[in-house]
C-alpha cells in the first residue's frame, strides 16, 4: 500500500511541477515573441541615419528620428524635474510626518492617481496648459509625464523610507540632531538607492507613454527650440508612422519601436545593477 | 573613606600600622552629598490612558552610574527616556512634574529638545551605527550635523572619543571601513564614541549589553566604570549582577513607581523595602 | 520566618538542605558536650569514647556545609537576606566543630581522670558545664529561629561564664597548692573549665552570626551590643 501512495504523490508533484513550467512559459513566451519580432523587424532600419538624420518627406528615404530620440530625452528631463522633487517630499511627508488619518487619503488618492488611464493627464494639462498658452508644448508634455511620475515616486519613496529602521531616527535624534537633518541626512541617505530605483522606474514607466503626448506635446517634424513648441516624441513618432501608408515609415517605426523599448529595457536593467545584493546596504 | 596616608603620624613609626585597616567607614550623612544632575519631581506619564510612571521623585547625583533596576513593564526604559525627551517619539504621551537638569526644568516651556539632547545622550539596546557611514563619519556625524567643520576639532574629538570607548587602537587604522563591519560589541562602542563626541554631560543607556555575549559585556561594563569619571551615567539593566557589578547607586522601579533608592551594595546586601528584597532574591512569581 | 519561595525551586531546596545540615550539626555537636559532660560527672570511659568518635560525623558535615555554601555562592549568586544566610551557615558550621573539638578535649581529659581516683573537685564543674550547655543551645535556638532578642543575650551571659572560669581556676589553684600530689588531675581539671569556657565563646559568636543573618548588622567586637 506504501508504494502505491507514493508513486501517487510523485505523479501529483510531477504534474504539478510540469503544469507550472507550462505556466511559465505561457507567461514568457509572448514576450519573446514580441521582442524577437521588433528585432527581425527593425533592426534592418537601424542605422546611423536612424539617430542623426531628421525625419525626411514620404518618399525620400533616409530620414531618421534623431529629434524624437532627443526629444523623449528632454520630455523624460522635465518630467523629472516636476515629478522628483515633489514625489519625493511628498513620500517623505507620508512616511515621517502626517498624522494617520490625513495619511491614509494621501495615500488612497495617490492608488487612485496611479491608476487613472494616461490619457486623463493628458486632457487635463490640455485644458490647464495648451488651451491657455494656445500652443501645444514641450512644457506642456512635460508636465503630463511628471504629473503622472508624482504619485509612483511618492509611494516608493515612502515604502522605501519606511523601511529604515526606527532606530537609526532615535539615534540621531539622541545626539541633538535636529528632525529634518535627521531625515535628510540619515533617513533619506539611508534610503537613497530604494529612492533612486523608485525614480528610475517611475521614469522607465512615463518614457513609452504616448496617450499624455497626444495633446500636449503634439510631436515635431523638426527640432524643438524652445519649450514653448511642440516637441517629438518616440512613441508619438511611432504612432504616428505606423497608422501611416507608406511602407518607409512603417520601417522606421519598427526601428523606433526597437529603440524604445532596448530604453526601458536598459533602465530596468540598471534598476536591478543597483539593487543587487551586497553585503552591507540596506537597500 | 579615610584615606590612611592622611592620618598623622604617631611617634610610633616602628609599629605596624594594622590597625588603619580596621578603622570603620564614617557613617553615610559625613560624606559630601553628592550634587544631582537630575531633580525630578512628581513625575508621570501616560500612554494614552494608560498611566507608566506614576509620581516618581529622586535626585540621581552626577558623575556617578546610575542603575534602574526592576521587572519588564515597570516603567524603567520610559522613565531614562522621560531624562531627555525621547519618549515624545512616541505619539500622544502625557507627562506630569518637572525634571530639573541643571537648575532648569526640561519640560519648561520653550525648551528645546534638541539642544537637550545635545547635553543628555543616549546608547540604545541594539547598536545602531549608520550603515551609510564610515567609522569615522560615524562617530563625528552629531558634530558634523551640528555645524562644526574645523578639520583639527573634528580629528581630536575624533581620536578622544574612540580612545574614551577603548576602540582606537582597534579601528585606528581602519577608520574608513563601514561601521557595520564591526562585531557587536565594537559596534556598541562606536555607538558610545559617537554619543560622547558631541561632549554631553549626561549619558543615558538603556540596556547596554543586553545584546551582547559576556566578553562584550565585560567590556562595556569596564567602559561604564572608567566614563563615569567625566559623564553622569545612568543605565537601565535588567541584569542584577551588572548592575551590582557598575553602578554606585541603584534605583528599583516596579509597575511605574520608584520603590527604593539606595547605595548599590546597601540595596543588594539588605534592602529595605520587601518588595526589592522579593525581587533582587528572585522570589517573584 | 516563612519568606515566599524563590522562583528557582532548586534554590531553595539548596538553600534548605544548607540550613538542615547546620541544625544537624548542631544537635550532634549538643550530643557530643552532654557526653562529655557524663564522662566527666559519670567518670563514664565508654562515654568520652563515644564523644571522640562522634566528632568524626561533625567534621565532615562542616566541610559538606563550606562546599554546599560555595556552590550556592558560585551558581545563584544570591543577594541581601539570601547571602547572609549562606555566608551565616559557613561561620556557624565553623563555630559548631570548634565547639565539637572542645567537646573532644574534654572528654580526653575527663577519660584520663576516669582511671584515676575520683576527685571531688570536679563536681564544682557542672554547673559551669550546665550553664555552658544551655547557652549553646540557646544560640542554636537564636540562629534557627532568627531570634535576634535572644541572640543578644547571649554576650553577657558569656561573661558570667567567663566570670565563673576564673572563680573555679582560682578555687583549684588554691586546691593544687594544698594537695600538690593531685596537680595532674587538678591541670585536667584547669583545662576542661578552660574548654567550657572556650565553648561559651563559640556560642556567643553563634549568636553574633544570628543577629547578622537575620538584621544585617554586624555586633561583633562591639562595647555595647546588647539591648536587654
Amino acid at each position: 500500500m506504501r508504494g502505491d501512495q507514493h508513486t501517487w504523490r510523485k505523479i501529483k508533484s510531477g504534474a504539478a511541477s510540469t503544469a507550472s513550467s507550462v505556466a511559465a512559459l505561457v507567461v514568457v513566451a509572448p514576450l519573446a515573441l514580441v521582442f524577437y519580432h521588433l528585432v527581425v523587424s527593425g533592426i534592418g532600419s537601424i542605422n546611423w541615419a536612424f539617430f542623426t538624420n531628421l525625419p525626411k518627406p514620404v518618399g525620400e528615404v533616409g530620414g531618421g528620428m534623431v529629434n524624437a530620440i532627443v526629444g523623449s530625452g528632454e520630455l523624460l528631463g522635465l518630467a523629472a524635474l516636476i515629478g522628483v522633487p515633489v514625489g519625493v517630499l511628498g513620500g517623505v511627508y507620508l512616511a515621517e510626518y502626517g498624522g494617520a488619518r490625513t495619511n491614509s487619503l494621501l495615500r488612497f488618492v495617490a492608488d487612485v492617481l496611479n491608476g487613472v488611464p494616461s490619457i486623463i493627464w493628458g486632457v487635463v494639462v490640455y485644458g490647464l496648459v495648451v488651451l491657455r498658452f494656445k500652443s501645444f508644448s514641450a512644457l506642456a508634455g512635460g508636465l503630463a509625464l511628471g504629473l503622472m511620475m508624482i504619485p509612483l515616486i511618492m509611494r516608493t519613496t515612502e515604502e522605501v523610507l519606511l523601511l529604515v529602521p526606527g532606530g537609526y531616527r532615535e539615534a540621531a535624534l539622541a545626539l541633538g540632531i535636529s528632525r529634518w537633518k535627521t531625515i535628510v541626512h540619515i533617513v533619506m541617505k539611508t534610503a537613497l538607492k530604494g529612492i533612486v530605483t523608485g525614480i528610475l522606474l517611475a521614469l522607465a514607466r512615463v518614457a513609452g507613454e504616448t496617450a499624455p503626448l497626444l495633446f500636449t506635446a503634439f510631436g515635431n517634424r523638426f527640432w524643438n527650440h524652445n519649450l514653448h513648441e511642440p516637441i517629438a516624441a518616440l512613441p508619438l513618432q511611432i504612432f504616428t508612422y505606423a497608422i501611416s501608408p507608406y511602407d518607409d515609415w512603417h520601417r522606421q517605426a519598427w526601428a523606433g519601436a526597437l529603440v524604445l523599448v532596448t530604453m526601458i529595457f536598459v533602465l530596468n536593467a540598471l534598476v536591478r545593477f543597483l539593487t543587487r545584493d551586497r553585503a552591507v546596504r540596506i537597500l | 573613606m579615610i584615606n590612611p596616608a592622611s592620618l598623622p603620624n604617631t611617634t610610633m613609626d616602628s609599629a605596624p600600622r594594622i590597625s588603619q585597616s580596621r578603622i570603620p567607614e564614617p557613617p553615610e550623612t559625613l560624606l559630601p552629598q553628592a550634587a544631582p544632575a537630575f531633580k525630578v519631581k512628581q513625575l508621570s506619564l501616560w500612554y494614552g490612558e494608560k498611566q507608566a510612571i506614576k509620581n516618581v521623585t529622586i535626585d540621581i547625583p552626577e558623575k556617578m552610574v546610575t542603575a534602574i533596576i526592576g521587572p519588564s513593564g515597570c516603567g524603567k526604559s520610559t522613565f531614562l527616556r522621560c531624562l531627555n525627551r525621547m519618549h515624545e517619539l512616541v505619539p500622544r504621551t502625557r507627562i506630569e512634574g518637572e525634571v530639573l537638569f541643571d537648575g532648569e526644568n526640561l519640560y519648561g516651556p520653550g525648551v528645546d529638545p534638541t539642544i537637550i539632547r545635545r547635553r543628555i545622550g543616549m546608547i540604545f539596546q541594539k547598536s545602531n551605527p549608520f550603515p551609510t557611514m564610515s567609522i569615522a563619519d560615524n562617530v563625528l556625524v552629531g558634530l558634523r550635523l551640528n555645524g562644526v567643520r574645523k578639520r583639527q576639532i573634528l580629528n581630536e574629538r575624533l581620536e578622544k572619543s574612540l580612545r574614551m570607548s577603548a576602540l582606537w587602537d582597534e579601528v585606528k587604522d581602519d577608520l574608513g571601513k563601514p561601521g557595520m563591519s564591526l562585531s557587536g560589541g565594537q559596534q556598541q562602542r562606536l555607538c558610545i564614541a559617537r554619543a560622547i563626541a558631541v561632549e554631553p554631560e549626561v549619558v543615558l543607556m538603556d540596556e547596554p549589553a543586553s545584546a551582547l555575549d559576556p566578553l562584550a559585556t565585560m567590556k562595556i561594563e569596564e567602559l561604564i566604570r572608567e566614563l563615569c569619571v567625566d559623564y553622569t551615567i545612568i543605565i537601565v539593566t535588567h541584569n542584577m549582577q551588572q548592575a551590582g557589578r557598575c553602578s554606585d547607586r541603584t534605583a528599583f522601579f516596579f509597575m511605574g513607581q520608584l520603590i527604593e533608592f539606595d547605595q548599590t551594595e546597601r540595596l543588594f546586601s539588605n534592602p529595605k523595602e520587601k518588595k526589592t528584597e522579593d525581587y533582587i532574591t528572585g522570589r517573584f512569581g | 520566618m516563612l519568606l515566599p519561595r524563590h522562583i528557582l525551586q532548586e534554590f531553595d531546596a539548596a538553600l534548605d538542605s544548607l540550613r538542615a545540615d547546620v541544625l544537624m550539626m548542631a544537635s550532634l555537636t549538643d550530643r557530643n558536650l552532654q557526653n562529655a559532660m557524663r564522662c566527666l560527672l559519670d567518670r563514664d570511659a565508654n562515654m568520652c569514647a563515644v564523644t571522640i568518635a562522634d566528632e568524626e560525623e561533625i567534621d565532615a558535615l562542616e566541610k559538606k556545609v563550606d562546599a554546599d555554601g560555595i556552590n550556592i555562592l558560585l551558581r545563584y549568586q544570591p543577594v541581601a537576606s539570601d547571602l547572609r544566610q549562606v555566608i551565616s551557615a559557613m561561620k556557624v558550621s565553623s563555630n559548631l566543630e570548634r565547639i565539637a573539638d572542645q567537646a573532644v578535649k574534654i572528654a580526653e581529659r575527663a577519660r584520663t581522670l576516669a582511671m584515676g581516683p575520683g576527685l571531688d573537685d570536679a563536681i564544682a564543674l557542672g554547673p559551669m558545664f550546665v550553664e555552658t550547655i544551655t547557652l549553646f543551645r540557646d544560640s542554636v535556638r537564636a540562629y534557627a529561629d532568627a531570634d535576634v532578642a535572644l541572640a543578644r543575650t547571649l554576650r553577657p551571659r558569656d561573661r558570667e561564664i567567663d566570670e565563673m572560669n576564673r572563680h573555679i581556676a582560682r578555687d583549684l589553684t588554691g586546691s593544687m597548692s594544698k594537695n600538690p600530689d593531685g596537680i595532674e588531675d587538678y591541670l585536667h581539671l584547669l583545662f576542661i573549665a578552660r574548654y567550657l569556657e572556650r565553648v561559651g565563646d563559640h556560642a556567643k559568636n553563634i549568636g553574633e552570626d544570628a543577629v547578622y543573618a537575620a538584621e544585617a548588622e554586624d555586633i561583633r567586637h562591639l562595647k555595647n551590643a546588647f539591648t536587654v
